[in-house]
């Protein structure tokens, strides 16, 4: 039986759609992202199940518990709902020590003072923090607050956690320890997550499951490598990395192979959502596939090196093509040359129907 | 924590009890906002006082008060002295704002209190002040005129009270101001002077357009409190036999021999007519401002102006400023409460004297009323602050009708003039068997006051509970917190101290009130405000001076002790 | 200040020797009012007369009757009226005692039968015009007199009758433009009061109406602001001020004169009546008697400053003195129904119009 149980929820600001229809579900020991751009609705869609936004249409399952339900008006308060909710701002209480404000929520269960003692200090020890116990939230770092947030979350060991942005806050250094910790924690301590983000490197990182939302709707779900290898439609192509993009005119698309021409080049590509012969089309290929050949051949276009930038770990080699750009890397510095030859290899390109 | 078997959710009883605060909170408000408002409008279409027997239902009362030449003339002088004051007031308060908000300006901890003066006193003491200082024969006049000759100021004409009422209500306008202003960053300001701009220019054509929604909304409350004025044009108004409306309603009082106050409650149904869309307005304009206030966002660096050669003059106006608003009539009050007569040819020191005092000290009326003041506000003031607490937590991030019910509620008692609203609290305390015992004593006076301020207390509350994250609220809903619980270990402990804050507020304003508890004064309540319109309508100067100075200098220990409990005045 | 001295030595003395009975002269069954007045123990007073000049009334009271305390409070004759009214509709206690200058509001009231008939032992020694139906007592005699400021008014200009006050207005407009000054007779009841009376006895008030037109005259509702800015030269002259406090104030003050007016001088008596309600009727009772009688009305033409009504007392202040000096022109003002015509509204709302627009006419230059 899945943790939770998200149905066609529907849900709108005043007259503003914001959710149109979302489903999902979540089993136990899973973490997964809702992953997408500001103004998807993935925040919106997180408070909802928590408690925090009120659908008007759809339902929502804690374990077998009906959290919500549109045709039955039932709609049970956030207080009741026995989730763990990690802020993005962590939102902890500046007038409550760091015990304190972990203990609250056993102590609203009625917990015994010598049991609050027991179960606080051994999720603070669980998340580095034992030390801690008798400061204040301003006095600590925001990684030391991400963790105490965390453990506020779990200490009464909600069936599902959800959080909120987790990492936003921390530098970008810390940022790339913190999501592998993260996820080691859930994983250790089998949790359920859900989890926003807005970051498709994090939400790779550590989920196991990825729903992609655009507008409201679910555009693709899948594990981190399919939503990243075999994405469904332009938006996701675009979303999940980096990019290189040709625009044309699809002349042939037969068998999950498709041809697009484009000013001056064509080229031959995986057949994606909506590809067809005599429509606009989007050849899109990940930036780290385009290699860099001696001569003309099958996929290769002849370019224009406009500049080459060393970023440290590589460089980015930037192409004129006709109209367009096209960027590629590379492990050392390119001789100027009257023309190169950019290869985009067949099994690595996708042609999409423009605008899908 | 794997093994642990998942803990059961808090119960939270969602019956009609836990419901119950609120619900108790709403009605008992809504009570005592609507009881003495429906008595008034009652009250305006009867031919006679309400309880005498001899009365009936008409329209007599409107019908006189239109047609009464008095009326309009009192109508269009209220207006006058809105729209100067209004002219005055936010030109000038903005301007000081940005000069102490944004410039480098020295001795500003010193000047700002200062600035805060007049909203400490009593526009009664103000106004008294002024007679006896820039009066005909006051002292200032009386000095000017051994200097130079001539003292070539009234203070008795229209344009003048104008212009005392516009000097004297800057504070209102300074507090929105500098609040607007400190949410700046001030690197538009930088841009401006490093283009070439002096630092007035500046702030003429960045700074306070950039705060516009502020200074409208200090407009527009300046302008209404304009049509509320009583005691200034009571005092400088009646020498010449200058009428604005609410003392016109004053002068209703008497004018028939007998009390008249079917015609007094239409009147005063008039000034609502022409106050509550003021007060709704305000309202509009505030949520605006606050929204202002949160686009513009935090603040970037906050890099004082330097005001190089200007410094003299910005100095110059503030001092200006604070002597026509603060010196000069606190003067001449302390002077008055020392001397038993003055005038031409009268030397101070011969008529030096501590019997003004010794008057109000011996007076058991005297006394009660400096007791039952410092009372009110001070422990009136915290039972004031905890029901306005209350309500706000009643209305707070519920955006349900009650809460708007609620919110247009509390606007109302703003809008009816103080006079009205303590005569109509006296025939609710005269009237209904249960509070009739309490009439005498200083509950009816508290209440009255609790109710006239409601507005401005809910608006004090409210700027202290927005400024708690709503995610510190919502974090404990999700951890399995009520709503009640919510409130008071979470909200009430972080609004701690803009409770403190609040208080401090509540206590000025209710020392300072003085036209509310005119009708309500009875032996027993006597408050040192309406013993002052009482006193004054009486002829008692010297009592006046005296009890006066007493009033200021309770306000000032009152906000000096809390200043040193690092209780802040404004955020 | 030695007089006042005497004053009050002598009437202690007195109070020791009455302090245990009944006062003399009375009927002996006075003792049970007594002994039901003390057992009441208060009296509660409303007064138009401030709390710090009654204090050695009070004072004497309260000593010459132990064990009964004086709740006096004091208010402006309108504020009484109001609370009265009220206070009486609503059945709620409060007054036991009315003692208001506005005498017609007083008389009002007494015609409404709010009053409690009582013969006071003593009302035989007051004046005739002074007692009204047996529910209502005049208690002082207070003139309606003219004050100057002496330092600005010459002596030759100060006005002794009405005719000559309208005639300094009228010759000598530019000296006394705006700095004359009376009561406003929409506001005071006193001052409304007046100026009828005045009508009635001077044939030229008319002119007088319209010289204050001219002279651009000021109206205050209280007496303490026209002594105020006379006393200080603000303003020069002052028409039909209460004689009581002008004349306590000319003492102590050098620049404040005084004028009885010689054709005719209108007295004010403040009328004090039982109320019908009232919770302590029996202390009531004392306290009226003790007004009424040679002891009380010797503190209030004495300490008090106020004037005696009654001629058999011996004190600074008394009628007998003040019509020694008036004669047959004293005017007092009758504590009668005629005094109560002008709360009809439509009528005084008539003679305001009819005063404001001699008024008009007089600045106008007509």
């Amino acid at each position: 039986m899945a943790e939770l149980t998200v149905d066609d929820l529907h849900l709108r600001y005043g007259d503003t759609p914001i959710l149109n229809g979302v489903a999902l579900t979540l089993e136990r020991g899973q973490v997964v992202s809702l992953l997408g751009p500001s103004g998807s609705g993935k925040t919106t869609l997180l408070r909802a199940v928590a408690g925090l936004e009120t659908p008007y249409q759809g339902t929502i399952r804690v374990g077998d518990q009906v959290v919500f339900d549109g045709a039955r008006a039932l709609d049970v308060p956030a207080e009741r709902r026995n989730l763990g909710l990690v802020f993005q701002s962590y939102a902890l209480w500046p007038h409550k020590t760091i015990f304190d404000n972990v203990a609250y929520g056993l102590k609203l269960r009625g917990h015994s003072a010598a049991d609050i003692k027991t179960s606080v200090t051994r999720a603070l020890e669980q998340l580095s923090l034992g030390h801690l116990g008798q400061r204040y939230p301003h006095q600590l770092s925001g990684c030391q607050q991400q963790r105490v947030a965390l453990a506020r979350a779990l200490v009464y060991n909600p069936p599902v956690i959800l959080l909120d942005e987790p990492l936003s806050n921390l530098d970008a250094k810390l940022r790339e320890e913190a999501r592998a910790w993260l996820r080691e924690l859930i994983v250790r301590l089998q949790l359920s997550a859900l989890c926003v983000t807005h970051d498709q490197a994090e939400a790779m990182a550590m989920s196991d499951r990825i729903l992609l939302l655009n507008g409201g709707r679910i555009e693709q779900q899948g594990t981190p490598r399919e939503m990243y290898g075999n994405p469904s439609t332009l938006f996701v192509a675009d979303f999940m990395g980096s990019n290189n993009e040709l625009k044309g005119d699809i002349v042939e698309a037969r068998d999950g192979v498709a041809t697009l021409n484009g000013d001056g080049f064509s080229v031959t590509g995986a057949a994606r959502s909506g590809a067809a012969p005599g429509v606009p089309g989007v050849a899109m290929i990940r930036v780290e596939r385009v290699r860099i050949a001696d001569a003309p051949g099958p996929n290769r276009i002849a370019a224009k090196l406009v500049t080459s930038m060393y970023i440290g770990d590589r460089f980015e080699h930037l192409f004129e093509v006709g109209k367009g750009r096209l960027r590629a890397y590379g492990d050392s510095a390119l001789e100027a040359r009257e023309a190169f030859h950019v290869e985009l290899p067949r099994e690595s390109l996708w042609i999409f129907r423009a605008g899908s | 924590m794997s093994t642990v078997p998942a803990a059961v959710a808090p119960v939270a009883p969602n019956t009609l009890l836990a419901r119950f605060p609120r619900a108790l909170t709403i009605l008992v408000t809504a009570s005592a906002v609507l009881a003495p408002l429906a008595l008034i409008l009652y009250q305006s279409f009867l031919t006679a006082p309400f309880f005498d027997a001899s009365k009936k239902v008409g329209l007599g009362a409107y019908r006189f008060v239109f047609a009464d030449p008095d009326f309009w003339q009192a109508f269009l002088n209220s207006f006058t002295l809105a729209v100067g004051m209004t002219l005055i007031a936010v030109p000038l308060g903005a301007l000081l704002a940005f000069v102490m908000e944004r410039t480098d300006l020295p001795w500003k901890r010193v000047l700002e209190p200062m600035i805060l003066v007049p909203s400490f006193v009593s526009p009664m003491v103000l106004s008294f002040g002024y007679v006896v200082a820039a009066g005909p024969v006051g002292f200032y006049s009386v000095w000017a005129q051994d200097l130079i000759g001539t003292a070539p100021w009234g203070i008795y004409s229209i344009p003048a009270m104008a212009v005392i009422a516009g000097l004297t209500h800057v504070p209102n306008v300074y507090v929105y101001a500098t609040s607007a202003l400190k949410s700046l960053g001030s690197d538009v300001e930088e841009a401006a002077r490093t283009a070439g701009a002096s630092p007035f220019r500046v702030a003429a054509t960045v700074s306070l357009p950039l705060i516009a929604p502020a200074l409208l909304f200090s407009a527009v409350l300046v302008f209404f409190l304009g049509f509320e004025l009583f005691g200034l044009p009571l005092v400088l108004g009646d020498p010449e036999g200058h009428l604005v409306l609410s003392t016109y309603l004053y002068k209703l009082t008497n004018k028939l021999g007998v009390p008249s106050y079917h015609l007094m409650a239409a009147v005063a149904i008039c000034i609502v007519a022409v106050t509550f869309p003021l007060v709704l307005l305000q309202r509009r304009l505030l949520q605006n401002a606050r929204r202002f206030a949160t686009i513009k966002g935090k603040a970037g660096r906050m890099k004082a102006l330097p005001l190089g050669r200007w410094k003299p003059l910005a100095m110059a106006l503030l001092l200006a400023w604070l002597f026509l608003a603060v010196i000069v009539p606190v003067s001449g009050i302390a002077l008055r409460a020392f001397v038993t007569n003055w005038g031409i040819g009268v030397s101070l020191l011969d008529a030096f004297t501590l019997d003004n005092f010794r008057a109000v000290f011996e007076e058991p009326t005297h006394t009660r009323a400096i007791v039952n003041t410092i009372l009110i506000g001070t422990i009136g003031g915290a039972i004031a602050v905890a029901c306005y607490t209350a309500i706000g937590f009643a209305t707070h991030r519920r955006n349900d009708g009650w809460s708007r019910f609620v919110d247009y509620l509390v606007l109302v008692p703003r809008a009816v003039p103080g006079l009205l609203a303590g005569l109509a609290f006296l025939w609710v305390f005269l009237f209904v068997p249960l509070l009739a015992p309490l009439r005498a004593t200083l509950f009816s006076m508290w209440l009255a006051y609790t109710v006239v301020w409601l507005a401005y207390g809910m608006r004090l509350i409210s700027t202290s509970l927005f400024q708690v994250s709503t995610e510190l609220e919502e974090a404990a809903r999700t951890i399995g917190a009520s709503r009640g619980r919510i409130s008071r270990e979470i909200t009430l402990p972080l609004i701690r101290h803009g409770l403190l804050g609040s208080w401090l507020l509540v206590f000025m304003i209710f020392e300072r009130e003085y036209s509310t508890g005119v009708y309500l004064l009875a032996p027993g309540n006597e408050v040192i405000g309406a013993e002052l319109v009482s006193l004054w309508q009486g002829g008692a100067i010297d009592v006046v001076a005296a009890l006066s100075l007493v009033n200021i200098v309770l306000v000032a220990i009152g906000l000096a002790i809390a200043l040193r409990f690092g209780v802040r005045l404004r955020d | 200040m030695l007089k006042h001295l005497a004053g009050l030595g002598a009437a202690l003395v007195a109070a020791s020797a009455l302090a245990q009975g009944v006062p003399a002269g009375y009927p002996a069954d006075y003792a049970k009012v007594l002994d039901a007045a003390k057992k009441e123990g208060k009296v509660v007073i409303y007064s138009a007369l401030d709390t710090k000049a009654a204090q050695p009334l009070i004072r004497d009271f309260e000593s010459a009757f132990p064990g009964i305390k004086v709740e006096y409070n004091d208010m402006n004759s309108t504020e009484m009226y109001n609370r009265f009214i009220a206070e009486s509709a609503s059945g709620q206690g409060g007054a036991d005692v009315m003692w208001s200058s506005a005498m017609d509001l007083q008389v009002k009231l007494v015609d409404e039968g709010k009053a409690m008939a009582y013969a006071s032992p003593e009302a035989s020694k007051l004046p005739s015009w002074a007692v009204y139906k047996g529910e209502a007592w005049g208690t002082t005699y207070e003139p309606a007199v003219f004050i100057y400021n002496k330092r600005l008014v010459a002596a030759d200009e100060v006005p002794h009758d009405h005719a000559a006050f309208a005639k300094l207005l009228e010759s000598k407009t530019a000296k006394f433009k705006g700095k004359v000054n009376t009561y406003d007779i929409e506001k005071s009841g006193v001052g409304f009061m007046f100026v009828v009376q005045d009508t009635k006895y001077f044939q030229g008030m008319k002119d007088l109406e319209k010289a204050f037109g001219k002279a651009e005259y000021k109206v205050f509702s209280s007496t303490g602001n026209m002594l105020e800015k006379v006393s200080s030269g603000e303003h020069l002259l002052g028409y039909n001020v209460l004689g009581s406090y002008a004349l306590v104030r000319a003492k102590k003050d050098p620049s404040l004169g005084v004028v009885l007016p010689k054709d005719f001088t209108l007295v004010l008596s403040r009328v004090m009546f039982i109320a019908k309600q009232a919770k302590n009727p029996n202390a009531a009772k004392v306290w009226t008697d003790y007004i009424l009688s040679q002891r009380g009305q010797k503190m209030i033409g004495g300490p008090v400053e106020l004037f005696a009504v009654r001629s058999d007392v011996d004190a600074e202040y008394t009628a007998a003195s003040l019509n020694k000096e008036l004669g047959a022109n004293a005017k007092p003002i009758p504590v009668s129904s005629e005094i109560v015509g002008y709360l009809d509204p439509k009528k005084r709302l008539d003679f305001i119009s009819a005063w404001k627009s001699e008024i008009a006419a007089g600045a106008a230059g007509k």
